[in-house]
């Protein structure tokens, strides 16, 4: 297969070349150190309005006996405020792996309040009652937290952020315990009362279910359909020497990812003129192979080398600055293949107009950094642009590729649309340019 | 001549308002070593480019093994190697890398392909660098690699395009080696060059190529022929008995020169030379000093020409 022996010589001569594997993996790596160490924590971030309500959760569940059946009946308390939460609109909830941490972040000012459910939250609101023997967290303010095990961490530097914090907390426990207490009292009646008791109430107040044992079943309304928005709490400035997991490494990597995946140009220009100016090209012409076949076998070990870029470098990523493949890993692959396509067009673009090793080195540089300033990849992050340059950046094919990588790593609920949009466009653009550079390629060198 | 492998009749080539080739016409017999010798800028790496299918001629034909010499014709292109005036070769694999590469292209490849990489590797004395990067190889040491990659696939015809510009002599040596065992096989080539020695060296057939003309193609001995050689002496004293020994060599012509010099031309010098010293014995005339200049391809192309070679 002459393709083969082709393809197989070429991707020898790149991996034997040491410039093409510090440009294309090298470089951009130490560029993402670089920026990942001297960048701020709130780089790459969007400003997000919602109220930012920190919990920590320690609350061990508890599983309630029913007296008659004796019947398990788990509760975990915890989770159910959280998620009332987060159903609340302009309220966002962070969850924080342990106490130590949430106290160092109080402690530092990082945080105006958070709030910890600890081990027996459960047990304790499960026995909440208006009953004899029962816990009673009402007081003068509203929820003692304390009786259900609870706290508010609060930096007292923070005042006002921390007291509307504590406010939400009051609101929202009012919410669950209330109706909690309320339901199990008319529970408690119809039981030792009677059932005529409970039809009383019924009739007596009937825009309230007195025997629901949540705010909306006591209410009678319907349930938020808001969905539940809760983050896992990353430290922003990373961990270590290397701020490994910082934020920013989300957009840094992909950014870079895409500006040195269109520096293949420079590697296939190169190949391409040297086959020409070394003479190899007319042994090529004079041996029985097609123009079809030529081409290939330059196109397949190229494309090949820049898709492993792609992973290389978001495999590195991972592995050195503890980056996230987000929720969906699997897509990244067609975003790395078809912005590879779109990067080996512009390279056969540029190899058909180049005939010299310095014409592919200024014509080459000139495309990739003119696209790369244009896209915003040259910025580090596309949001950095202005709304109407973002727009006009869509004519360039690293726009796309940085728009699929945000929403993959960056985007907490990525839309698949967009990605399968972005990498569509990316596929034309390598389509397009591909037929275009097939045609003005000439393997003569008389361009 | 028996049967042509290579056939060329009236061609042309033309860039442009330029002439590359005018109406050319010569013939390679099958097993021959052809040499096509001009300056630089005669025609030659146009006349190879078309040979080698590489360039499409403007009119006339170039035939090979009775096909015409076509780009689009992939079987003819099998038959033929050819070996460019640049080292074309990739400086970043090893010679033996180099040779199965050139070799998969025209499919060979497992036990055939190794057997004659290796063949080719010893036959340009190149084994021991096998496996070294040819970009650390000498001038000499890239020709004769340059050489056998062309050779890889056996080609009928092989097209070689000034193959030993700017080599050692002992290079030289293993290239000619190796030119003359692939003729002794049967291989016909075509030796392109503007080192006159060469061509003498290597070739039965010779075609002078200028201007995009061919002004000459025949043996070598033929093409000798079309000039004379010289004997230049001094002696003592020219006398009339040695005027008359002078005049009565057969097919000569000789000149007197000041300072009782003599200038003979003749059609032989290997014949003439002792019926001279002969004459000079018989007349009893003393040689003070004797200078012989025979035919060769410079002079005859100065002849042909009006320049020389290297002009």
């Amino acid at each position: 297969m002459p393709i083969w022996t082709l393809a197989k010589k070429d991707f020898r001569v790149v991996w034997r070349d040491r410039r093409a594997l510090i440009v294309l993996m090298v470089m951009p790596l130490l560029l993402i150190l670089v920026l990942g160490l001297s960048l701020g924590e709130g780089f790459g971030q969007k400003p997000d309005d919602r109220l930012r309500i920190s919990i920590v959760d320690l609350d061990e569940g508890f599983v309630e006996h029913d007296p008659q059946t004796g019947a398990k009946i788990p509760h975990h308390w915890s989770t159910l405020f959280q998620d009332d939460l987060a159903r609340t609109a302009g309220i966002r909830v962070e969850r924080i792996a342990s106490l130590e941490e949430a106290k160092t972040l109080v402690d530092r000012g990082r945080r105006a309040a958070v709030w910890v459910f600890h081990a027996h939250f459960s047990r304790q609101l499960s026995n909440c009652s208006f009953l004899l023997g029962g816990v009673n967290p009402l007081d003068g303010d509203g929820v003692d937290l304390a009786t259900l095990d609870a706290e508010i961490l609060r930096d007292p530097t923070q005042l006002t952020a921390s007291s509307i914090i504590a406010q939400v907390a009051q609101g929202t426990t009012l919410r669950v315990v209330l109706p909690w207490m309320i339901g199990r009292a008319f529970d408690q009646i119809g039981k030792r009362l009677g059932s005529s008791v409970q039809v009383g109430l019924k009739l007596l107040f009937p825009s309230y279910d007195l025997t629901a044992t949540t705010w909306a079943g006591l209410t009678r309304s319907k349930p938020s359909d808001q969905t539940a928005d809760i983050a896992t709490y990353q430290p922003p400035e990373g961990n270590g020497l290397l701020n490994r997991g910082a934020a920013r490494y989300q957009i840094l990597v992909p950014t870079y990812l895409v500006t040195f995946a269109y520096f293949l140009v420079l590697i296939v220009g190169r190949l391409f003129v040297s086959e020409r100016q070394q003479g190899t090209m007319t042994r090529l012409r004079a041996a029985p192979l097609s123009r079809f076949q030529i081409l290939a076998g330059k196109f397949l070990p190229t494309y090949f080398l820049s898709v492993l870029q792609g992973l290389f470098l978001l495999v590195a990523g991972k592995l050195a600055f503890a980056m996230s493949w987000g929720d969906k890993p699997l897509w990244l692959l067609p975003v790395v293949l078809s912005t590879s396509l779109s990067a080996m067009g512009l390279a056969l673009v540029v190899a058909a107009l180049a005939r010299t090793e310095s014409q592919v080195a200024i014509y080459g540089t000139l495309v990739v950094l003119a696209l790369a300033g244009a896209s915003g990849s040259l910025l580090g992050d596309r949001e950095l642009m202005p709304a109407a340059m973002q727009q006009i950046s869509l004519f360039t094919p690293h726009a796309w590729a940085l728009d699929a990588y945000r929403q993959l790593l960056a985007t907490a609920e990525p839309k698949l649309s967009i990605v399968r949009e972005c990498c569509a466009v990316l596929t034309a653009f390598g389509v397009g340019l591909i037929l275009i550079g097939w045609k003005l390629l000439r393997l003569d060198g008389q361009s | 001549m028996t049967c042509p492998l290579v056939e060329v009749v009236d061609l042309e080539k033309r860039y442009g308002a330029t002439k590359a080739l005018d109406r050319v016409s010569f013939q390679v017999a099958e097993g021959e070593i052809f040499g096509l010798l001009g300056p630089n800028g005669a025609g030659k790496s146009t006349l190879v480019s078309i040979l080698a299918c590489l360039l499409e001629p403007t009119a006339g034909e170039a035939r090979i093994l009775g096909r015409p010499a076509n780009p689009a014709d992939r079987t003819l292109r099998r038959q033929l190697g050819i070996v460019p005036q640049e080292l074309a070769l990739y400086g970043e694999l090893t010679a033996r890398e180099n040779l199965e590469f050139f070799g998969g292209l025209y499919d060979l490849s497992g036990m055939v392909l190794g057997e004659r990489v290796d063949r080719l590797l010893a036959a340009t004395g190149l084994v021991e660098q096998a496996d070294h990067a040819v970009s650390t190889f000498s001038g000499g040491m890239k020709r004769r690699l340059n050489l056998g990659a062309a050779l890889v696939h056996e080609p009928k015809l092989v097209l070689l395009d000034e193959p030993a510009v700017g080599v050692d002599p002992q290079s030289r040596a293993h290239l000619f080696e190796e030119i003359r065992r692939l003729h002794q096989a049967g291989t016909t080539i075509l030796y392109i060059s503007h080192y006159i020695e060469e061509v003498q060296t290597l070739c039965s057939r010779v075609g002078i190529i200028d201007h995009g003309h061919l002004i000459a193609c025949d043996t070598l001995p033929n093409l000798l022929q079309l000039l004379e050689g010289l004997i230049q002496f001094r002696v003592s004293a020219i006398t009339p008995e040695l005027q008359s020994q002078l005049s009565a060599l057969p097919e000569t012509r000789w000149s007197e020169t000041p300072g009782n010099q003599v200038a003979l031309h003749c059609r032989d010098v290997k014949r003439t030379l002792p019926r001279l010293i002969a004459a000079l014995f018989q007349t009893r005339t003393e040689l003070l000093s004797i200078e012989t200049i025979e035919p060769n391809l410079e002079r005859v192309f100065l002849h042909l020409t009006g320049s020389t070679l290297r002009d």
